[in-house]
């Protein structure tokens, strides 16, 4: 184990320290009720998850804008660094917790095979005293993570897909998704005729 | 924090469109609306002028650009936001400045759920804080 | 309320808690609540439709907090009063979410029913900029429902509304207006009189 903090938890830590604090059962509560709602609109598992999904995109793209005037994290040179950025840096900055990244490679997998990792949350405040009934066991409560991982990438050129894997909620050990790289989108600057 | 004066701010959103603008001083020069645009999209091209003519390769988010009646620094947000603040020559803290006003538009329009997107800024809070600020500024 | 229920506090289970996060980040919530308030609009035609749609969701969020800082202080006795039960809403409960007690509670001269709860700047409206166009809108509208819920859960129905009056100061605060029901009011005056 290394002596001293890696870079990145140190930067995340900075972060949290600098950033306004408001009492997580506020956060943990309203997004309860924001998820029961979308079960009250929908009536669908399946979509209220699909939903759950796209806001969080919704605050992805808009939550970035905050991370590069606050964090100094700098440009990432791979996609390895950005999984460990969002991990160390993002999540600790905004949700106080320690996430870990784990880089995938898939066996078999041919040589340029877009890269990807996982994110593996262990004391997710979004779960807190959280249980989902029966009618709901199939839930993705956590799809907003995925979503604002997604949304805050695209808006800085990468489109990924991301996946909710593992949950509390489902009886896992804890929260992990899944980010895979599918297109770099750079942004070249062309003739407004183009 | 600075000698100098400011002279004026714009905003463009990540297609080059103005999204915000203000005359910080009645120095700076009085453009009807639509030249405001025009001089907005032609920020946007110019600041990609000047990224190719850079003797270094990659491209910095900060740029700046003297004339003889100005300086221009401008400031672009991975995200495709750029930020351009004129003021007169010899003004110090341009950068520091504009990532301020940056962190201010991260949290009083991104935050504010009747703000739609790369649309013009009209937000009370914004528009107060940002006065906020450059009045420090210029203290 | 359909969909999710919140596992019922076990004492045991917070001491072991590990690391379970106090605080997060403001920008998360503040982000988490704009997204809900621009979904409600979608489904709302006017603004007190989309008050309404606020407040309703806040109802829930009243009725957990109100059991878990009554499980906290260890309250072994309910509260009676109105006052008694307006106190501990505007400290504890407000302390619980946003950080502080609110500003103040006044009692409405006129009407025996009727109680104000101020705040100069509720924390939920902290970013928000209401347009030009719905001078009158005020998404405190969310407090009042969790202020509504707490006093239903604690056996003291009432109306509340959020409201939006000129500070003295210039510029605004927002005004709770309690307004208790019918029996509230009876239960009140027995209990004086004896």
């Amino acid at each position: 184990m290394a002596a001293q903090r890696p870079p990145y938890q140190r930067l995340g830590d900075v972060a949290f320290s600098k950033v306004e604090k408001v009492n997580a059962e506020l956060f943990t509560l309203t997004y309860g009720a924001v998820v029961v709602q979308l079960l009250k609109d929908s009536e669908d598992v399946e979509q209220t998850s699909i939903q759950l999904e796209k806001m969080g995109y919704n605050i992805g793209v808009r939550i970035i804008d905050e991370f590069l005037a606050k964090a100094n994290a700098g440009t990432c040179t791979d996609f390895k660094e950005t999984g460990e950025v969002i991990a160390k840096v993002a999540f600790r900055m905004f949700l106080g917790v320690t996430v870990d990244c784990r880089h995938v490679v898939e066996p078999n997998a041919p040589a340029d095979a877009m890269p990807a990792f996982h994110l593996i949350i262990v004391d997710n405040p979004l779960v807190d005293f959280v249980e989902l009934p029966e009618h709901c066991s199939t839930l993705a409560y956590c799809n907003l993570l995925c979503g604002v991982v997604r949304g805050a990438l695209e808006m800085v050129g990468m489109r990924v897909e991301t996946k909710l894997l593992k949950d509390t909620l489902w009886g896992d050990e804890h929260t992990e998704i899944s980010v895979s790289l599918k297109e770099l989108v750079h942004e070249q600057y062309r003739d407004d005729d183009e | 924090m600075s000698g100098g004066r400011l002279l004026s701010l714009y905003i463009n959103n990540r297609s080059g469109g103005l999204i915000y603008q203000r005359n910080l001083s009645p120095a700076a020069a009085k453009l009807r609306d639509n030249d405001q645009l025009t001089v907005a999209s032609m920020l946007s091209s110019l600041a990609l002028i000047l990224q190719e003519l850079a003797p270094t390769s990659g491209s910095r988010p900060m740029s700046s650009l003297e004339a003889n009646g100005f300086v221009l620094c401008s400031y672009d947000v991975p995200t495709g936001l750029k930020l351009v603040m004129l003021a007169e020559p010899g003004t110090q803290g341009l950068e520091l400045l504009l990532k301020a006003i940056h962190a201010l538009y991260a949290d009083y329009a991104l935050k504010n759920p009747f703000y739609e997107l790369d649309m013009p800024i009209k937000c009370d809070k914004f528009d107060e804080r940002l006065t906020r600020l450059l009045h420090d500024f210029t203290r | 309320m359909a969909g999710l229920r919140t596992r019922k506090l076990n004492i045991v289970d917070r001491a072991l808690g590990k690391g379970r996060q106090e605080v997060v980040s403001q920008s998360a919530f503040a982000h988490l609540f704009s997204e809900f308030v621009q979904y409600s609009q979608a489904r709302s035609i006017t603004a007190s439709e989309l008050e309404r749609r606020l407040e309703d969701a806040g109802v829930g969020i009243g009725v957990r907090i109100l059991e878990l800082a009554s499980l906290r202080d260890g309250k072994t006795r309910r509260e009676t009063r109105m006052l008694g039960i307006l106190q501990y809403v505007h400290t504890t409960i407000w302390k619980a979410l946003f950080g502080k007690s609110a500003d103040a509670l006044e009692k409405v001269v006129e009407n025996e029913d009727e109680f104000m709860i101020s705040e100069q700047e509720p924390l939920v409206n902290q970013y928000i900029s209401v347009p030009a166009h719905l001078p009158n809108l005020n998404c405190a509208a969310f407090a009042a429902g969790i202020i509504r819920g707490a006093l239903e859960s604690a056996g003291f129905p009432a109306a509340v509304q959020a409201h939006t009056v000129a500070a003295d100061a210039g510029g605004s605060r927002t005004v709770f207006l309690i307004k208790f029901a019918p029996e509230v009011l009876a239960r009140e005056r027995s209990l004086a009189s004896a």
